[in-house]
């Protein structure tokens, strides 16, 4: 059985209020001053599936192309 | 027309969508998700709700469900559908409207009455409504529409823009955009105008609950 992970991220022009909400609540009320967070979406998945099919998966379900770009890693 | 209103697991906007279609005559019936067909209907509504409990992005399981298939030729085909809410969203995963439904820009669910200008477009449901405004109800976390400026353009010059949040005067303006839109866009249709997107809830200004939604209804009743 592979383990693939999969990241998927909101692009970088896209707006992310709830990784800005973050960094504000961190700075403000617990001083960690630590510039830009954003938030993704991480997807352990175990399988035969070859990784072109993971590619699938991550292209067709886990992302939307329109705002997400995605990262699959095999290991 | 004779209305097929489809139920995924979590919508729970289907009853209230009964109630206007009852209130204006128009003949319904449920349509369950697994089915795979929409034989004898006219319109298709997906309602409102949290299908698959908003899991992954909202209406992104949903645009998978067997059902989906056959809306997918019926919109090909010329039949109307209208996607409310959960629906919109499930709209733009198909790819059937482009762009897509984000977080609200202040992360909170929103459920309040807004008020909405008709825009000029091709819509099928909203000839003649040009200019009018409506209030009505939304009820969303992720109702903040967001494409590309060149997809907005061209949403622009095909007349695809249906509805813009505004003032109770008819201003767009930014005060008056609750969730962050882009451009203050509240409902879009496709270029053929008989795929319709929108996320405020029609079906809650209906009968005895108002007349601000009828105009929806009476163009399915025809």
């Amino acid at each position: 059985m592979k383990k693939y992970t999969v990241i998927v991220m909101p692009r970088k022009d896209i707006l992310d209020p709830e990784g800005k909400a973050i960094r504000r609540v961190a700075r403000d009320y617990l001083g960690f001053d630590v510039g830009e967070i954003r938030v993704g979406k991480y997807f352990e998945i175990e399988s035969n599936a070859s990784r072109d099919v993971i590619e699938k998966l991550a292209r067709n379900i886990l992302s939307n192309e329109v705002v997400e770009d995605y990262r699959v890693i095999e290991s | 027309m004779r209305v097929a209103i489809i139920r995924f697991p979590g919508t729970n906007c289907d009853y209230d969508c009964a109630f206007a279609c009852r209130s204006c005559n128009v003949e319904y019936g449920f349509v369950w998700h697994k089915e795979t067909t929409l034989d004898g209907y006219d319109c298709a509504i997906l309602p409102g709700g949290f299908s698959y409990g908003d899991y992954l992005r909202s209406g992104a399981l949903a645009s998978f469900s067997p059902i989906m298939q056959a809306v997918r030729e019926f919109a090909k085909r010329g039949g109307y559908v209208v996607g409310i809410c959960n629906g919109f969203q499930m709209l733009t995963e198909l790819g059937l409207l482009p762009g897509v439904l984000l977080k609200n820009r202040n992360l909170r669910f929103i459920h309040k009455r807004v008020w909405l200008k008709f825009e000029s477009s091709v819509c099928r449901f909203s000839e003649n409504m040009a200019g009018r405004l409506v209030r009505l109800s939304i009820a969303h976390a992720q109702g903040c529409y967001y494409c590309t400026q060149n997809e907005l353009k061209r949403l622009e010059d095909d007349g695809c823009v249906v509805l813009r949040y505004a003032s109770p005067q008819g201003e767009v303006t930014d005060e008056h955009n609750p969730n962050g839109s882009v451009s203050n866009i509240a409902g879009i249709c496709n270029r053929e105008g008989n795929i319709f997107g929108l996320m405020p809830h029609p079906e809650r200004s209906v009968g005895d609950l108002g007349n601000d939604g009828t105009w929806l209804f009476s163009v399915l009743a025809s």
